[in-house]
C-alpha cells in the first residue's frame, strides 16, 4: 500500500457526505435526519482537514473544521430542542407530518 | 351789542326748538305721569304758544328795525334805513360767521336790509364744498312763523277737546273689527298725539327757517314722516296705515325730483346757500346771487344756451380764468326738479291722490298738517326758490297749478264726506297758489297761502267740531240742519266758507280774506294772459274754478248746517262742543275774515311782498330761450294793477254764481241734484272715482313694481343661485370623474403590480410542499444536475 | 398706553380673552356670557381710547409700527391707523359689544360660541388695523373660519347650506385676492407693505410704478374679492342665505362689520394700489353700485321673510357705498371737480358706518321678534305695536334710519353719495336717486305689515311680551347713535376727511402721471 494520498481522504469525505445526504433524504425520523446532517458536516470536515494537510492552505482548514464542529454541536442543540417541541405538538418525530410550511 | 339779526335768530330759534323739547317730554310722558293726564297737551300748547309769542316778538322787532318800511311801501327811500343797514353791514364783518350780510346792501340802490342769514353749525365740509345748518330770516319767514305758530296753537287747543276720548285706559276703536268679533280696544294715546304734533311743529318751523335748500330738504322729509305718523295715528286701522304709506311714498316720488334738482344745483353751483355767506376774507355768493346777481336778471349768453353765474359782488364769476356758467337747460331741469318736490308735498297734479286719503288722520291733523302748513310748504318752497326758476319752469308751475285746481275742484263737487270735500278744496286752493307763482304773481300766491291757512284750518276745525259733535259721522248726507244745535260751529264755518269763496260786498273793496288773495291771483293770471295770449287757459280755469269753489263750499255748508235733518238719530245725539274747541274756532274765524285786510295795500300783503328777492317788479321780457313774458305787479302803472279791478269783478261774479247755484240746489231745491246726477251719470261716476287716478297708478306703478320685485327675486333664485348651484354640481361631477380616474387608472396600476406578484407567488407555492426529505431530494438532484452541467459545459 | 401696545391689545385682546373660557364650567352659561361681554366691552373701550388719541389734523398713518414676522419673505407684523380705518375699528368694537349683549338667546354650547365669537372679533380688528398685505390676508382668513362655524353650528334649519355658501363665496374672493397680492409682491421688489405699495402705485415709491395691464388685472381680481364681501350684485346671493340662517348676533356682526370689509378693502387696497385700474373700471363700478341699489330694493320688496328682507336692504344700501367710492370723474387724464369725489368717498365711508348702525339695529329688531315667536314670516305678523309699544317705537326709528330719514344716520351717507354722483354721471345719479322711492316703499310696507294693525296673526301670540331691559338697552344705544350721527355727521367726517382728501389727491396725481406717460384708451364713458 503506498502513501495514503489526498484522494483517499476525499473519497472518505465524499462517502460520508453521500451517506449523510442519503440519510437525510430517506429517514422519516427527525433524529435520523439530524444524524444525516452530522454526517454531511463531518464529510465536509474531513475535506477541510485533508486540504489543510496537502495544500498550502495551512492551519486555516483545520481551524474552519473546528468551527464546524462547534457549529454542529450548537446546531444539534437547537435542532434537538426543535425536535422536542415538534414531538410535543405532533406526538411523533416523523418529519413528513410536519408540512405546515407548505405554500 | 347784539344786532337785529341776532335777536331775530334767537327768538325764532327758540320758537323752533321749543316744540322739540316738548316732543321729548311728551314722548316719555308715561315715565313721569300717567295715561289719563292732560299734562302732555298743556306742555305742547305751552311750547307752541311760547313759540307764537317769540315769533310775534320777532315780527315786531323786524318791524321796528325796518321802521315798518314794508308797510309804507317805500322801499329804500328812507335814508335812515340806509344808515342802519350800513351799520349792520359793517358789523357783519366782525361777526363773520354767526352773523349775516345785508342782502343787497352795499352797492345798490335798495339799501334796506331784506334778510338776515347765518349758520348754526357745519354738517360737513369737503374741500370747497360745505354743508351746514343755516338760518335765513326775511319777512316771509316771519309771517310764516307767526302764522304757523298761531294756527298750531289754536289747533293744539282744539285737539285737547277733540282727542279727549283717548284719555282712557281702554280706547275702543269702532272702525276696527277683530278676528273673533267685537271691536278693537287699546290703551289711549293722548300724550303720543301731542308728541307727534310737537315733532311736526318743530319740523315745519325748521323748514321755514332753513337757510339752504339742503336743509329745506331735511325738514321736508321730517314733516313728511310726521305726516306719516299723524295720518297713521290710528295704527290699528288698516286704512289709516295704508293712507300714511301712500302719503309718504307719493311724497318720496316728488322728493326724487327734488333730489335731482339738488344734485344739479350742488354740482353746478357748489353751494346750497340761499344767502351770500360772508366768511372772513372771501364772501361767497349764495344761490340767489349767483343766478340773479343783484339786479335780478338772468345773465344769459348770446345763444341762450348758457347762464353766467355771478360772484358775491354781482359780477360774472370766474373759475380758472373761465367764466362759470350753467347750461340753461340744466337750470330749467333743476327748477323743475325742485318743483317736483313741491308737487309731492303740496299734492299737485299728478301726485294729488294722497291728500284725500290722508284724511284718515284725526281732524286736528288734517287742519294743521294737511291744509294749513305742511302741504303749503310746497308753495312756500316754490316761493322761496322763486329766484332760481326760469320762465319755462314758471310756466310749468302755472300749468300744473291750473290743472290741479280744476281737477280737485270738480271732484269736490261730488264728494259727500265732509273732510274729503275740504281735502279736495285744499288741493284746489294749493293749485291756485302754484298758478299764482307760475304767472309771476309771487306775492299773490304767498298771500293766498297765508289767508288759505287761516280759513282752511278754521273749516277743518269746524268739520272736526261737527264730527266730534255727531259722534264720528263724517257723511254729509246724514247731516243737515245742524246750525240749530251747533251755532258757533255753524257760523264760524260760514265765515270760512265765505272766505274761501272769496265773497265781498260788490262795489266796495270790503271782503273776506279769500277775496283779496284770490283777486290778486286772478289779476296776475289775467295780466299774464294779456301778455301771453296763447296761455288763455291759465286765466279762464281759475276764474271758472272760483265759481266751482264757491258752489261746493256752499253745498257743504248747506248740506251740513241748513235745511232739515236727514238722519234724525245723528241730529238727536249731536251737540255743540266745549269751549276749548269753540274758542279756537272763533279766534281763527276772526283771522279768516280779516287777516287780509286792505288787500294788496294792506299790511299782510306788503309784509310778504317785502321779501321778494327777484324783482318781477319790472316786466320781464323773454329771457333766454323762453317765449313768455312775465307781468310786472308793483307800482301803479304795473301790468297787474291795470287789470286788477276787472279781475276782481270777474272773480266775484263767478263766486256769486257758484253760491247762487248751491243755494238753488240745496236750499231752494228748485234744481234737483239727483236729476243732474242722472243726466250726467258717466261724468258723475268719473268724478266720484276721482278721475280714476288711483286705478291708473295702481296699474301703471304699483303692480309693475311688484312684478319687477318678483322678477328680481326669481332672478336671484333662478339665475344667480342656479349658476352657483350649477357650478357646484359641475364641481361635484368633475370630482366624480376624478374619483373614477383614481379608482380605475391609478389604483389599477398599483393593484396590477400586487396581483401579478401574488399570482406568481401562488403559482410557485406548489413546490413548497413542506416535506423536508423532498427538499433534500431536490437539493441532491440539483447538485448532481449542476455538476453534470458543469462537467459537460466547462471545456477541458 | 403706548400706541404699539394699544393697537396690539385691540387686535389680540378678544382672542386672549377667549382662552380663560376653557376653564369655565360647561353649565356656567351666565358667567361665560358676562365674561364675553366684559371682553368685548374692554375692546370697545380700547377703540374709544384710540379715537381719543387720534389726531384728526393729519392725514398720515398714526400709531404705525412694524415687527419682523417672516423676515426672509419681507413679511412684517405691521399695524397702523388712519382716518379711513379708525371709524371702522370703533364701529367693530361697538357692534361686537352690542351683538355680544344680544347673544343671550344662544343656549347651545355657549362656551364654543363665545370663543369663536371672540376669535372672530380679533380677525375683524386685524383686518382693519393691518397695513401689511400678507397680514391683512391672514386676518381676512382668520375671520372667515369662526364665521363658518358660527353660522354652521348655531344657525337655522338650512345652516350647513348657508355656511358652505358663505365660505365658498368668500374663499373664492380670497383666492383672487391672493393672486393679486402676489402680483404686487413680485412687481414691487418683494414688498407686502400697503403704504409702500401705494407709494409705488402713485409713482413715488422706490421702484417703477405698476404698468397699466397689471393694474387693470389686479384691480379686477381685488374688486371681485371685495365685491363679494360688500356684497354687490351679482355676488350677493350668499348674503340672504347667510343672514337668514345665522343667529341674530351673528347677523348683526355680518351686516354691521363684515360687509364693511368689502368697502374698506376697496378704499384701502384696490384703489390706492391700482389707480389706473380703478379709473378704468370706475364707470362700471358706479353702474354696478346703482344697479345694486335698485336691485336690492326691488328684491327686498318681494320678500316675505323678515330677515331676508333686511338682508336685501343691505345689498341696496351697500350699493351707495360703491357709488360713493367710484365717482371719480376723469377727462383727458385730469380729475374733474375732485371735491365731489372726495365727498363721494366720505359719503361712502359714512354710509358704511351708518349702515353698520341701522342694519345692525334692524337685524336685532328682527331677532327680538324671532326669539319670541320663532318665525319670520312678515305676513303673519301685525299689531306688534299694540303689544310691544316700546320696542316697536325703537324699531320704527331704526327702520326709518334705514329708510334714510334726515336726522338719522342713514340719510347723510345716501344723500351725499347720490349728490356726488351727478358730477360723475347724471344718468346714473338719477337712477340711484330713484332708490329713495323704492326704499320708502319696502320699509314702510314692512312696518305696516309687522308693527301696525290691530292684532298679531301668527303663532305663539302669548310669547309677545315687551322687550326686556337688556334688549331695550341695546335698542336705545343704537337709536341714540343713529340720531347722534344723523344730527352731527361732522363727528364722523372730521377724523376721516384728512385721509380721504389725501387719498383722492394722490390718486388724481398718480393717474395724471400715468396718463401723461402713456395716454390710454379710456373705458367708454356714457353720460
Amino acid at each position: 500500500m503506498g502513501e495514503v494520498g489526498l484522494n483517499a481522504y476525499l473519497m472518505v469525505g465524499a462517502v460520508l457526505f453521500v451517506c449523510g445526504v442519503v440519510c437525510m433524504a430517506t429517514k422519516r425520523n427527525g433524529i435520523g435526519i439530524l444524524m444525516g446532517v452530522e454526517l454531511v458536516l463531518n464529510g465536509a470536515n474531513v475535506n477541510f482537514v485533508a486540504f489543510s494537510r496537502y495544500t498550502p492552505l495551512g492551519l486555516d482548514g483545520q481551524t474552519t473544521a473546528l468551527f464546524v464542529v462547534v457549529l454542529a454541536a450548537a446546531e444539534a442543540a437547537v435542532a434537538l430542542a426543535i425536535a422536542l417541541n415538534f414531538y410535543n405538538n405532533h406526538l411523533t418525530i416523523d418529519v413528513d407530518s410536519g408540512n405546515e410550511l407548505h405554500g | 351789542m347784539p344786532q337785529t339779526g341776532d335777536y331775530l335768530m334767537f327768538l325764532l330759534t327758540t320758537a323752533w326748538l321749543l316744540p322739540l323739547v316738548g316732543f321729548v317730554i311728551e314722548m316719555y310722558w308715561l315715565c313721569w305721569s300717567h295715561r289719563l293726564s292732560k299734562g302732555a297737551a298743556y306742555f305742547a300748547v305751552g311750547f307752541i304758544g311760547a313759540g307764537f309769542v317769540c315769533s310775534l316778538l320777532a315780527l315786531l322787532i323786524w318791524g321796528g328795525a325796518t321802521g315798518w318800511s314794508a308797510l309804507s311801501g317805500h322801499h329804500g327811500a328812507d335814508a335812515g334805513h340806509h344808515a342802519a343797514a350800513h351799520n349792520d353791514g359793517d358789523h357783519a364783518e366782525h361777526h363773520a360767521d354767526d352773523h349775516a350780510v345785508a342782502g343787497h346792501a352795499t352797492e345798490h340802490a335798495t339799501p334796506v336790509k331784506k334778510y338776515y342769514a347765518g349758520t348754526y353749525y357745519e354738517l360737513a365740509r369737503f374741500g370747497s364744498l360745505r354743508l351746514s345748518l343755516d338760518w335765513y330770516i326775511d319777512s316771509l319767514t316771519l309771517v310764516m312763523f307767526t302764522m304757523v305758530t298761531f294756527i298750531a296753537t289754536c289747533i293744539h287747543l282744539f285737539a285737547i277737546g277733540y282727542m279727549h276720548d283717548e284719555l282712557t285706559e281702554e280706547y275702543e276703536d269702532h272702525e276696527v273689527h277683530m278676528h273673533g268679533g267685537g271691536h278693537f280696544s287699546r290703551p289711549g294715546r293722548f300724550y303720543l298725539f301731542f308728541a307727534y304734533l310737537s315733532l311736526f311743529c318743530f319740523s315745519m318751523l325748521g323748514l321755514v327757517l332753513a337757510g339752504n335748500i339742503f336743509q329745506v330738504f331735511i325738514f321736508w322729509e321730517l314733516v313728511g314722516i310726521c305726516s306719516y305718523l299723524l295720518i297713521g295715528f290710528y295704527i290699528e286701522r288698516n286704512s289709516a296705515s295704508t293712507a300714511a304709506n301712500k302719503a309718504f311714498i307719493m311724497n318720496r316720488v316728488g322728493d326724487f325730483g327734488f333730489l335731482i334738482g339738488l344734485m344739479i344745483i350742488w354740482t353746478s353751483f357748489g353751494t346750497f346757500q340761499f344767502a351770500d355767506t360772508d366768511s372772513h376774507d372771501s364772501p361767497e355768493a349764495g344761490l340767489f346771487t349767483m343766478i340773479r346777481g343783484h339786479d335780478g336778471r338772468l345773465d344769459v349768453s348770446e345763444d341762450g344756451k348758457q347762464v353766467y353765474l355771478r360772484d358775491a359782488s354781482g359780477h360774472r364769476a370766474e373759475q380758472n380764468g373761465q367764466p362759470r356758467t350753467i347750461t340753461y337747460l340744466l337750470l330749467v331741469a333743476a327748477g323743475l326738479g325742485v318743483f317736483a318736490g313741491s308737487i309731492g308735498k303740496s299734492a299737485q297734479f299728478p301726485l294729488q291722490t294722497w291728500l284725500p286719503d290722508a284724511m284718515e288722520g284725526p281732524t286736528p291733523v288734517s287742519a294743521l298738517v294737511h291744509s294749513a302748513t305742511m302741504v303749503a310748504a310746497g308753495v312756500y318752497l316754490a316761493g322761496r326758490f322763486y329766484p332760481m326758476f326760469t320762465p319755462e319752469v314758471l310756466l310749468g308751475i302755472a300749468y300744473i297749478g291750473c290743472i290741479t285746481l280744476f281737477v280737485a275742484a270738480t271732484i269736490a263737487l261730488v264728494v259727500t264726506d265732509i273732510k274729503r270735500v275740504l281735502a279736495y278744496s285744499t288741493i284746489s286752493q294749493l293749485g291756485y297758489m302754484m298758478l299764482a307763482i307760475g304767472v309771476g304773481g309771487w306775492g299773490a300766491g304767498l298771500f293766498h297761502l297765508v289767508t288759505h291757512a287761516f280759513f282752511k284750518s278754521l273749516m277743518f276745525l269746524c268739520s272736526g267740531s261737527v264730527i266730534a259733535g255727531c259722534h264720528h259721522v263724517q257723511d254729509m248726507s246724514r247731516m243737515g240742519g245742524l246750525r240749530h244745535k251747533m251755532k258757533i260751529t255753524a257760523y264760524t264755518m260760514l265765515i270760512g266758507v265765505m272766505a274761501i269763496a272769496g265773497l265781498a260786498i260788490p262795489g266796495t273793496s270790503i271782503g273776506f280774506s279769500g277775496f283779496y288773495s284770490k283777486d290778486a291771483i286772478v289779476a296776475s293770471a289775467l295780466a299774464y294772459y294779456e301778455l301771453n295770449n296763447a296761455h288763455f287757459l291759465l286765466f279762464i280755469t281759475p276764474l271758472v274754478t272760483a265759481g266751482i269753489t264757491s258752489f261746493y263750499m256752499f253745498r257743504l255748508w248747506f248740506l251740513t248746517f241748513a235745511g232739515q235733518p236727514r238722519d234724525q238719530h245723528v241730529y238727536d245725539h249731536c251737540h255743540e262742543n266745549p269751549k276749548i274747541m269753540t274758542i279756537p274756532l272763533i279766534a281763527l274765524a276772526i283771522f279768516a275774515a280779516g287777516c287780509a285786510w286792505g288787500g294788496e295795500g294792506g299790511p299782510l300783503f306788503r309784509l310778504i311782498a317785502d321779501s321778494e328777492l327777484v324783482p318781477a317788479v319790472e316786466r320781464v321780457v323773454s329771457v333766454g330761450a323762453s317765449k313768455v313774458t312775465l307781468p310786472s305787479h308793483q307800482g301803479h302803472d304795473s301790468d297787474v294793477h291795470h287789470v286788477h279791478a276787472t279781475a276782481g269783478m270777474l272773480a266775484l261774479i263767478s263766486a256769486f254764481i257758484g253760491m247762487g247755484l248751491a243755494y238753488l240746489m240745496y236750499v231752494q231745491k228748485s234744481i234737483r241734484p239727483s236729476d243732474i246726477r242722472r243726466q250726467f251719470s258717466s261724468v258723475y261716476d268719473f268724478l266720484l272715482d276721482k278721475w280714476r287716478f288711483d286705478d291708473l297708478y295702481e296699474v301703471m306703478f304699483v303692480q309693475p313694481v311688484h312684478i319687477v320685485a318678483a322678477w328680481c327675486v326669481s332672478f336671484d333664485r333662478k339665475v344667480l343661485d342656479a349658476i352657483l348651484h350649477g357650478s357646484a354640481k359641475i364641481t361635484v361631477l368633475v370630482s366624480g370623474w376624478d374619483r373614477k380616474f383614481d379608482e380605475t387608472m391609478v389604483d389599477g396600476l398599483v393593484n396590477l403590480v400586487g396581483t401579478v406578484t401574488f399570482s406568481i407567488g401562488s403559482s410557485l407555492k406548489v413546490i413548497q410542499t413542506g416535506r423536508l426529505r423532498q427538499y433534500i431530494m431536490w437539493i441532491g438532484v440539483a447538485v448532481v444536475v449542476l455538476f453534470g452541467a458543469l462537467i459537460t459545459a466547462i471545456p477541458k | 398706553m403706548s400706541p404699539e401696545t394699544l393697537l396690539t391689545c385691540i387686535v389680540f385682546l378678544p382672542a386672549v380673552w377667549a382662552i380663560p373660557l376653557l376653564v369655565f364650567d360647561k353649565e356656567a352659561k351666565e358667567a361665560m356670557r358676562y365674561w364675553g361681554v366684559l371682553g368685548t366691552a374692554l375692546t370697545f373701550l380700547l377703540t374709544l381710547q384710540l379715537w381719543l388719541q387720534f389726531d384728526t389734523k393729519t392725514s398720515e398713518i398714526q400709531f404705525g409700527f412694524a415687527h419682523d414676522w417672516i423676515a426672509s419673505w419681507n413679511i412684517y407684523f405691521r399695524l397702523g391707523v388712519d382716518g379711513i380705518s379708525l371709524p371702522l375699528i370703533v364701529l367693530t368694537g361697538f357692534v361686537c359689544l352690542l351683538s355680544m349683549l344680544a347673544s343671550w338667546s344662544i343656549d347651545k354650547n355657549v362656551k364654543g360660541y363665545l370663543m369663536l365669537f371672540l376669535i372672530l372679533e380679533t380677525g375683524m380688528m386685524g383686518v382693519f388695523l393691518s397695513l401689511d398685505f400678507f397680514l391683512f390676508y391672514v386676518f381676512w382668513e382668520v375671520m372667515l373660519l369662526p364665521m363658518y362655524f358660527l353660522i354652521g353650528i348655531w344657525g337655522g334649519p338650512r345652516r350647513e347650506y348657508a355656511a358652505i355658501k358663505f365660505f365658498l363665496y368668500t374663499l373664492a374672493g380670497s383666492v383672487l385676492m391672493l393672486i393679486a397680492m402676489l402680483m404686487f409682491y413680485f412687481n414691487s421688489g418683494r414688498s407686502f407693505d400697503l403704504i409702500e405699495l401705494a407709494k409705488i402705485a402713485t409713482g413715488t415709491g422706490k421702484v417703477a410704478t405698476f404698468d397699466q395691464t397689471m393694474q387693470v388685472a389686479a384691480f379686477i381680481m381685488l374688486f371681485i374679492g371685495f365685491a363679494i364681501k360688500l356684497p354687490s350684485f351679482p355676488f350677493h346671493t350668499w348674503l340672504p342665505d347667510a343672514h337668514v340662517e345665522a343667529p341674530t348676533p351673528i347677523s348683526m356682526i355680518l351686516a354691521g362689520v363684515l360687509l364693511k370689509m368689502g368697502g374698506y378693502g376697496i378704499i384701502r387696497i384696490a384703489f390706492p394700489l391700482c389707480p389706473y385700474g380703478a379709473q378704468y373700471a370706475a364707470y362700471f363700478l358706479v353702474g354696478l353700485g346703482v344697479f345694486s341699489i335698485i336691485y336690492g330694493a326691488f328684491a327686498a320688496m318681494a320678500q316675505t321673510d323678515f330677515k331676508r328682507l333686511v338682508a336685501y336692504s343691505s345689498v341696496s344700501h351697500m350699493g351707495y357705498v360703491l357709488v360713493g367710492i367710484a365717482v371719480w370723474k376723469i377727462v383727458d387724464g385730469k380729475t374733474i371737480n375732485r371735491d365731489y369725489w372726495t365727498m363721494g368717498l366720505n359719503a361712502a365711508m359714512f354710509q358704511m358706518l351708518a349702515h353698520g348702525i341701522s342694519s345692525t339695529g334692524m337685524f336685532f329688531m328682527v331677532g327680538v321678534l324671532y326669539d319670541r315667536v320663532h318665525h319670520r314670516d312678515i305676513n303673519k305678523f301685525g299689531g306688534i305695536a299694540q303689544v310691544m309699544p316700546h320696542y316697536a317705537g325703537l324699531a320704527a326709528v331704526i327702520f326709518f334710519a334705514g329708510l334714510g330719514l334726515p336726522g338719522l344716520c342713514g340719510f347723510v351717507g345716501e344723500v351725499l353719495s347720490v349728490l356726488a354722483c351727478w358730477n360723475f354721471s347724471p344718468l346714473l345719479a338719477i337712477i340711484s336717486a330713484s332708490g329713495v322711492i323704492l326704499t320708502a316703499g319696502y320699509i314702510l310696507w314692512t312696518l305696516q305689515r309687522v308693527y301696525l294693525g290691530p292684532e298679531y296673526k301668527g303663532p305663539h301670540p302669548e310669547a309677545l311680551v315687551e322687550a326686556n331691559s337688556r334688549e331695550l338697552a341695546i335698542g336705545y344705544t343704537l337709536v341714540v347713535t343713529a340720531i347722534l350721527f344723523g344730527v352731527l355727521p361732522n363727528l364722523l367726517f372730521s377724523p376721516m376727511q384728512g385721509s380721504i382728501e389725501a387719498l383722492t389727491q394722490s390718486l388724481a396725481t398718480a393717474y395724471e402721471t400715468l396718463y401723461s406717460a402713456a395716454p390710454a384708451v379710456q373705458a367708454a364713458q356714457l353720460p
